[in-house]
């Protein structure tokens, strides 16, 4: 019985390339931010008529910018070890946490400075920004859920976290380009919780679709 | 170390495996199979001993299946260990295992007093005196006459859950008096 199962497995067997796991992961994320800049013209600029570059000269936009791409980048670092078996690394989450908590006070600092001033807070779009930073990042947490599911996390719900901190991160960059929002304060609460959102969504589904 | 030597061993199988080479792969499957059985077996109780010999297939498939996820500048042991486990920790709550006895073996340890034992009963008259003696009574009736909590309970007209509180607590000081100090 095991020995026929040998017999079949060994006869299936095919070569495996050197970090075989890191280029299939990376190919994903590369597709899946393709798909995800594609988001921007079709849907942001399109259907919900934002221009592009709304917030282009802007300070902040490039604070935006710096503060996703960080979030996406610890989840990029995190994911090579949550897909394997006999790894883990939970650094990144910790210190995402801290990065969001730093640009909470950094927010608050600035919107205090502005005598609290709601607008500072809730600019224009405050209540859609989160939703469409979700949608914008869900190309790229789709196709990259599907990669990992290949492979064998150790924990199937911390890979998902992982996934979901990428593609909120980068999600959240590619939407910053169609986001006329100007404040420390809105980004500090809507941009982080339109990503923790994502991140969220990735563990659910993670806990569920990465089973192996 | 004999360890290292395994390692060694099978991480020279598992590389070349990995490069293509189907008898090295054939040769660690065998190899690892022995070392899995007794492995599972071991972890599961009597009654699922004959799990095992699943949890070696699903071990051998997620192997397969998921060999790329295998750093090849990492011990192997150390990575074919986390997939057994995850498999056998997967298997135990799919089926939710619990540690179980089968129902005929599942009577109160008093419940058959052969009167052949009645050394034993004096035994147990004696160690009875160390608990109040409405616990004594409690217990004797449900653990040695075979009265269910109810009916003991209601003979001393206290509630059911009063009198299953007192004998637990009095069978936990019987155990802590008599049981010896286990670590």
């Amino acid at each position: 019985m095991t020995d026929d199962l040998i017999d079949r497995l060994s006869a299936d067997l095919e070569p495996t390339p050197v970090n075989a796991l890191e280029k299939r992961l990376f190919l994903a994320i590369a597709t899946g931010l393709v798909a995800t800049i594609l988001v921007g013209p079709l849907l942001l600029d399109l259907l919900v008529g934002r221009p592009f570059g709304g917030a282009w000269g802007s300070s902040m936009f490039w604070g935006k910018l710096a503060y996703t791409i960080g979030l996406g980048g610890l989840g990029l670092i995190a994911i090579p070890a949550l897909s394997r078996p006999d790894r883990r690394r939970v650094w990144p989450f910790l210190l995402a946490g801290v990065t969001i908590l730093l640009a909470l006070a950094a927010g608050t600092l600035s919107w205090m400075q502005a005598d609290w001033a709601m607008p500072v807070l809730m600019g224009g779009t405050a209540l859609v920004c989160p939703w469409l930073i979700i949608l914008t990042a869900a190309p790229l947490l789709w196709i990259l859920l599907a990669a990992l599911r290949s492979f064998a996390p150790a924990s199937p719900t911390l890979a998902g976290l992982g996934a979901g901190l990428l593609a909120g991160g980068f999600g959240a960059a590619a939407y910053a380009f169609y986001c006329g929002e100007t404040s420390m304060m809105f980004m500090a609460v809507w941009y982080s919780l339109g990503i923790a959102l994502t991140a969220l969504l990735g563990a659910i589904i993670g806990r569920y679709l990465l089973r192996w | 170390m004999q360890a290292d030597a395994t390692e060694k061993r099978m991480r020279e199988l598992m590389l070349a495996a990995l490069d293509g080479d189907a008898a090295a792969y054939r040769r660690l499957l065998a190899e690892l199979t022995r070392y899995l059985r007794p492995w599972f077996a071991r972890r599961l109780s009597p009654s699922h001993a004959s799990h095992a010999e699943d949890l070696v297939q699903e071990t051998l498939l997620a192997l397969h299946s998921k060999r790329l996820t295998y750093d090849r500048s990492r011990p192997f042991t150390a990575w074919l260990h986390a997939v057994a486990h995850h498999k056998f920790v997967d298997h135990v709550r799919r089926h939710a295992i619990r540690p179980t006895v089968p129902l005929a073996d599942d009577a109160p340890i008093f419940a058959v007093d052969d009167s052949a034992h009645a050394a034993d009963r004096r035994d147990v008259d004696a160690v009875l005196t160390e608990v109040p003696e409405r616990t004594a009574d409690l217990i004797r009736q449900t653990r040695i006459e075979g009265a269910s909590v109810a009916e003991a309970a209601a003979r001393h007209g206290m509630s059911e859950t009063a009198a299953k509180v007192s004998i637990h607590r009095g069978l936990k000081s019987l155990m802590s008096k008599f049981a010896g100090s286990r670590k």
